[in-house]
């Protein structure tokens, strides 16, 4: 190990060499700037073209729905318009109520079980949890409509529940859950191994340092990929509309018929009354409120925390 | 450095200094490491490291990168236990139990041999107060009047009592990078190790907070022993007692060359390659 570190001794640069590579790199720098406002331009006009369906969606919902919107339209149940009353379609409340009550179950039973397979997959290499790994990514992709199919033969009809809000939460959660266990995986992955390694080095066993070090600090990720999973389900009607029933009542109860926001998107849609397929934008407005006030919220609330922490 | 030494030898051998050097009388052992080798997928990272680590002394590991200084470090409380592939033999001898192989329970053997790590690394969810006294609340110990008396001695010794009393309750990470290190020996301190690993500790930390890091080991040592892994040579010289130099063989794996006082390893090593290393000829 003696074998000292021996410099060579840096030779002069050819003056001639040095020129060239002035040349060549001026006229390089030239070309690119060409390049880079061509880019500049392509990307605005990328922005515009997605920009615009969003814009006069939005310009749609908020101009068709706002004048829909009124207290009736959220504390009266539904009514059917008569040839005396052709504008009397009542209020919504019986599917804002089903949304959140379905929403509501659908989280209690999906949220414990996806971040436990979450935290299980991101601290463990066994095959088992590749293979679930592998499930809940098949099940992100799976077209939500087969959540409601499997929720109808098994809940409904298998286990004889009948149409309930239990059943649609069922189907609800079995779509929220892979989002939940996928974001939790990255989450925990994400917390630095030296804090693991701190908590193993203070005899703490490793179950301690998964709930008292890894899940503290993997909380945020956990909850905006929670809120997200709910945001998404709040939106979901395939999965509801073979199984929840259409109750025309405020109900809270699991075990009856409920009624929900995108299930009467689409059924008001098919009406023949025009006071009732109006009544559609006022919903889908609320249904969007809905889901933006959910997902700003976890955004702020992330953002929040971050701050805190740095 | 010199004097340190001289003083240490003097305390021990209570007698007075002559020219005439006489061996050092070894003092009790508190571990003991016999043909230690660590090995990844059957890969050797670190063998033939064998030596003893003297009770309330610092001992420094010391060598280029890739002489296995951390891999062993890590060895000595079980941290390879959780890296698949990874395989630790020899024996390692903490008070008469081989801690692979006798009745100590990982979790025991952590408790008593803490560790500090590179980069400080406070639990950022938690307070200073929870940090310091993380290591208590995973052992099971729950009691208010405890803890306290806990986080304010081992903050002291750690010597950040006077800049955080006030703001204990604040989150951790608020700290700078060398309050953070010194937080993270107070939590180590405060389950009352015999031993503390620390695996380049003042490697991210600038000369001022690294300079309180060294005044810290020293005033420690009569509470624990130090094992410290370190780049810095000057480090090694400043800090520790005994010195075990390490470097990586013709098939890439570290060895143990020379382990000695500090003042033999640098003034008067027995290997050519020892003194060197320590000479900054490679490295």
């Amino acid at each position: 190990m003696t074998d000292l570190i021996e410099l060579e001794e840096p030779t002069e640069p050819s003056t001639s060499s040095r020129e060239e590579i002035r040349r060549i790199s001026d006229n390089a720098r030239a070309r690119r700037v060409v390049t880079s406002r061509i880019m500049v331009a392509l990307c605005g006009v990328a922005l515009l073209i997605a920009a615009v369906p969003l814009v006069a969606l939005l310009y749609q919902l908020i101009d068709k729905g706002a004048g829909q919107l009124n207290l009736d339209f959220f504390t009266k149940l539904p009514q059917t318009p008569t040839l005396i009353a052709p504008n009397a379609t009542g209020g919504i409340s019986n599917a804002i109520v089903g949304t959140i009550a379905l929403t509501l179950y659908a989280s209690i039973l999906a949220i414990p079980v996806g971040v436990l397979v979450g935290v299980y997959l991101a601290e463990t290499n066994s095959k088992f949890a590749t293979t679930l790994r592998v499930i809940a990514q098949t099940m992100a992709g799976a077209p939500s409509i087969l959540m409601g199919l499997f929720a109808f033969s098994f809940i409904v009809h298998d286990l004889n529940v009948g149409f309930t809000a239990i059943a649609g939460s069922f189907a609800l959660a079995v779509l929220m859950l892979p989002v939940i266990i996928i974001s939790t995986e990255i989450a925990v992955r994400n917390v630095p191994n030296s804090l693991r390694e701190a908590g193993l080095a203070l005899g703490a066993k490793p179950h301690m340092v998964s709930t008292k070090v890894v899940l503290p600090s993997a909380v945020t990720g956990i909850v905006t990929g929670v809120i997200l999973a709910i945001s998404r389900a709040v939106g979901e009607t395939a999965p509801v509309l073979l199984v929840i029933g259409g109750g025309f009542t405020n109900s809270w109860q699991p075990f009856n018929p409920v009624s929900a926001m995108p299930l009467a998107i689409f059924e008001n849609a098919k009406s023949e009354w025009p006071s009732q397929r109006a009544q559609v934008w006022g919903i889908a407005l609320v249904l969007v409120a809905f889901v933006f006030v959910l997902s700003l919220t976890a955004r702020i609330w992330a953002s929040r925390k971050q701050q805190v922490r740095n | 450095m010199e004097e340190t030494e001289t003083e240490t030898m003097t305390e021990i051998q209570a007698v007075p200094t002559t020219q005439v050097v006489t061996p050092r009388v070894r003092g009790p052992i508190e571990m003991q490491l016999k043909n230690v080798a660590v090995s990844f997928h059957g890969r050797t990272a670190v063998r033939d490291c064998t030596f003893d680590v003297e009770k309330n002394r610092v001992t420094s590991l010391i060598g280029p990168s890739g002489s296995g200084k951390t891999t062993l470090l890590r060895a000595l409380n079980r941290l390879h236990d959780l890296t698949p592939g990874a395989k630790v033999s020899g024996q390692i001898i903490l008070e008469g139990t081989d801690i692979y192989r006798g009745n100590l329970t990982v979790t025991e053997l952590r408790t008593r041999v803490g560790m500090v790590f590179q980069r400080p690394n406070p639990f950022p969810t938690m307070s200073i107060y929870d940090n310091a006294v993380s290591g208590l609340r995973f052992n099971g110990i729950k009691k208010k009047s405890l803890l306290d008396e806990a986080a304010e001695s081992s903050l002291r010794s750690a010597a950040l009592w006077d800049s955080v009393s006030s703001r204990l309750k604040v989150a951790a990470s608020n700290l700078s990078g060398g309050e953070q290190q010194r937080l993270c020996i107070a939590r180590a301190l405060a389950l009352e190790p015999e031993v503390l690993l620390m695996d380049e500790p003042t490697s991210a930390l600038d000369p001022v907070a690294t300079l309180r890091i060294e005044e810290l080991m020293t005033s420690l040592k009569s509470r624990v022993t130090v094992v410290i892994v370190t780049h810095n040579m000057q480090q090694a010289a400043r800090i520790s007692d005994d010195c075990a130099f390490l470097l990586m063989g013709e098939d890439r794996a570290g060895e143990l060359i020379e382990f000695d006082t500090t003042e033999k390893i640098f003034n008067n090593p027995v290997d050519s390659r020892t003194l060197d290393y320590t000479l900054g000829r490679f490295g």
